[in-house]
């Protein structure tokens, strides 16, 4: 019998069984769900259908505001926001995060409800950065409301990925380059769909856990049901400050499990990476598109929005001012991670370079603030760069890691950031 | 339609056929967040970034099939501008689990069954079968994709996961009257 991976694992747990195997449908008790806003009317209207009226686990239930950060003039989010915090008191769920919270992604891990071998259901793929702790989202989108209601679901056990990371990132190049490579490699192939990716090797532990965060956030852009990673002593020092005394399990894969992909990253060979519009994998070199000209220049989102990201922006910003004719949005991701950068003066530096920073929250990553204009060029953190991602279908979005949109913000064009750096 | 076998029509779809920008555009649906779907808009757009004449001659009980990849990037949305569009079950080379759930959630099977794009041509008949996996082609081949399992199946054929919650609360006499369905017609 061959072993399982660590998600199969965990998903046997949440089942109660003995073992699953990749491909089986199997029904979940999870550990938590999480909900984000946009849908809550829908997710109302139909709860009401069901005529299940009291959840049974409200306990389980993580309720966050992070899309609409505030209730902008002319839009019904703030009926959504009144009506979620009054459901929430209704029902008893004591984990509801209102406008300005942050993104749920790094709530579900600074609160520690994500801790190693947790079973998460969440409603969006890229919140399978709480893997950096060892825990697993499986994400069922606005289904959510399911595991809420009945505090169970099925699931189709995912094949497993390993992608074995050695090395370590050089001056310069954070896990936002890796993730772009990563997506360049994957993101054109079939290879990883209905896959958790594990990631393992050395690697691992040279990274941030912000890095990982972000590693793992683009992972669904390649086709991946979701991932995580190898937990070592900073994710478990991490989790041990934030347990409250909550249980956990770190949970390894046996060596002998069934890999569907096997692949294998050298940090030290990366290098700034840019990925130009409209695909997620279209990342190259950032020498390739140097010297374009950029009108916006954003930082935030699940996969560029944690400490780390602030301090690389900081790095490049700090005594210098944005190129005439650049707009630049940061947005820190949580409250914790905005406190943080105030507390390091960070914001002080975004403020003096003429960035604008926005509340903690999804932001310009889907439209929601930073819109742009025909013709417009933005390069950002964001997850996306289809046509008509943030505004006009005639703007491009190029993609990059923090350093590289800081750096295009102050020169006006793309450009390499190690030069700022030195 | 009664039973779990769909005859339709191949409306068929090349590789890596983006969900938001492709079988729909997000962007024209993505101010609707929080509202019921606006399921003529969907119907309307459907597809109609790669062929334009689809919602003109789409047919109730179509057949989509894919290539690998098929609707990567999608809302819920797209699942439901095929639905209301009248296609019957989807089947793909590949795609994600997402989407599979998506679709299921809204009434709509996505079957995966590598080798379908090179045993079926745009506008031929096709016969497939949730509930046993079995795929027949036009000259008579057969193709196995995984059976959906009975929960799905329960979905599928509730018209969704919320009306399926539905129904078995009215089957436990909570409540006796259904309120119309959320989309129309299976």
């Amino acid at each position: 019998m061959t072993g399982q991976t660590a998600t199969q694992k965990i998903i046997a747990r949440a089942a109660g069984l003995e073992r699953v195997g990749a491909g089986d449908y199997v029904t979940v008790t999870p550990d938590a769900t999480v909900s984000m806003e946009l849908n809550w009317p829908v997710q109302m209207a139909d709860m009401k259908r069901t005529r299940i009226t009291r959840l049974p686990r409200p306990d389980k239930a993580v309720i966050v505001v992070d899309h609409t950060t505030s209730a902008a003039m002319g839009s019904a989010h703030h009926v959504s926001h009144q009506r979620m915090r009054d459901f929430c008191a209704e029902q008893g769920i004591t984990h509801f995060y209102g406008p300005g919270s942050g993104l749920r992604h790094l709530i579900l891990l600074e609160k520690g409800i994500a801790r190693p071998g947790v079973f998460v259901f969440g409603d969006e793929q890229n919140i399978a950065s709480i893997g950096a702790v060892g825990a697993l989202c499986i994400p069922i989108s606005r289904e959510v409301l399911v595991p809420l209601l009945t505090d169970e679901t099925w699931v189709q056990v995912p094949r497993g990925a390993r992608i074995t990371l050695t090395g370590r990132l050089p001056f310069g190049v954070t896990g936002r380059d890796l993730a772009q490579a990563f997506l360049r490699d994957f993101g054109p192939t079939d290879k990883l769909l209905q896959c958790s990716v594990e990631f393992v090797g050395p690697g691992v532990s040279t990274l941030s856990l912000d890095d990982r965060q972000t590693v793992l956030s683009v992972l669904y852009h390649a086709g991946a049901d979701t991932g995580l990673m190898a937990v070592d002593q900073v994710a478990l020092d991490y989790v041990r400050a934030r347990d409250a005394g909550r249980p956990w399990q770190v949970v390894q894969a046996d060596d002998d499990a069934d890999w569907h992909v096997e692949a294998a990253y050298d940090l030290s060979a990366l290098e700034p990476m840019v990925t130009v519009p409209p695909e997620v994998h279209g990342g190259v070199p950032l020498s390739e598109v140097a010297g374009r000209r950029v009108t916006q220049a954003t930082i935030g989102s699940c996969a560029g929005n944690r400490l780390d990201d602030m301090r690389a922006a900081a790095a490049i910003l700090r005594g210098r001012r944005l190129a005439d004719g650049v707009t630049m949005y940061i947005t820190p991701g949580s409250r914790e991670v905005y406190g943080a950068a105030a507390r390091e003066g960070l914001l002080e530096v975004f403020s003096d370079a003429g960035a604008t920073i926005l509340a903690p929250g999804c932001t310009t990553c889907w439209g929601y603030h930073g819109q742009l204009a025909d013709g417009e060029v933005c390069i950002s953190t964001n997850q996306y760069n289809y046509a008509g991602r943030n505004g006009s279908r005639t703007a491009e979005i190029f993609l990059a890691g923090p350093y590289a949109v800081a750096a295009a913000a102050v020169a006006g064009r793309i450009t390499d950031p190690r030069e700022f750096l030195r | 339609m009664s039973g779990t076998l769909r005859r339709g029509r191949v409306w068929k779809f090349g590789d890596h056929v983006s969900g938001d920008d492709g079988i729909i555009d997000f962007a024209a649906v993505a101010t609707g967040f929080g509202k019921a779907f606006d399921t003529e808009k969907l119907r309307r757009i459907c597809f109609t970034l790669l062929r334009p004449e689809f919602p003109d001659q789409v047919q109730q009980g179509d057949i989509v099939v894919a290539g690998v990849n098929f609707g990567h990037h999608n809302h819920v949305d797209a699942s439901v501008a095929m639905r209301v569009s009248g296609i019957s079950v989807v089947i793909v080379e590949s795609c994600e689990s997402g989407l599979v759930r998506r679709a299921l959630n809204v009434g709509l099977p996505i079957m995966t069954c590598p080798g379908i794009t090179a045993a079926v041509a745009d506008g031929e008949i096709l016969e497939a079968d949730p509930a046993t996996g079995t795929i027949r082609t036009a000259s008579g081949q057969t193709l196995q994709a995984r059976p959906f399992s009975p929960r799905m199946l329960d979905i599928w054929q509730a018209g969704g996961v919320i009306e399926l919650l539905e129904q078995e609360a009215v089957r436990r006499g909570e409540g006796a009257a259904l309120p119309e369905p959320l989309l129309p017609g299976a």
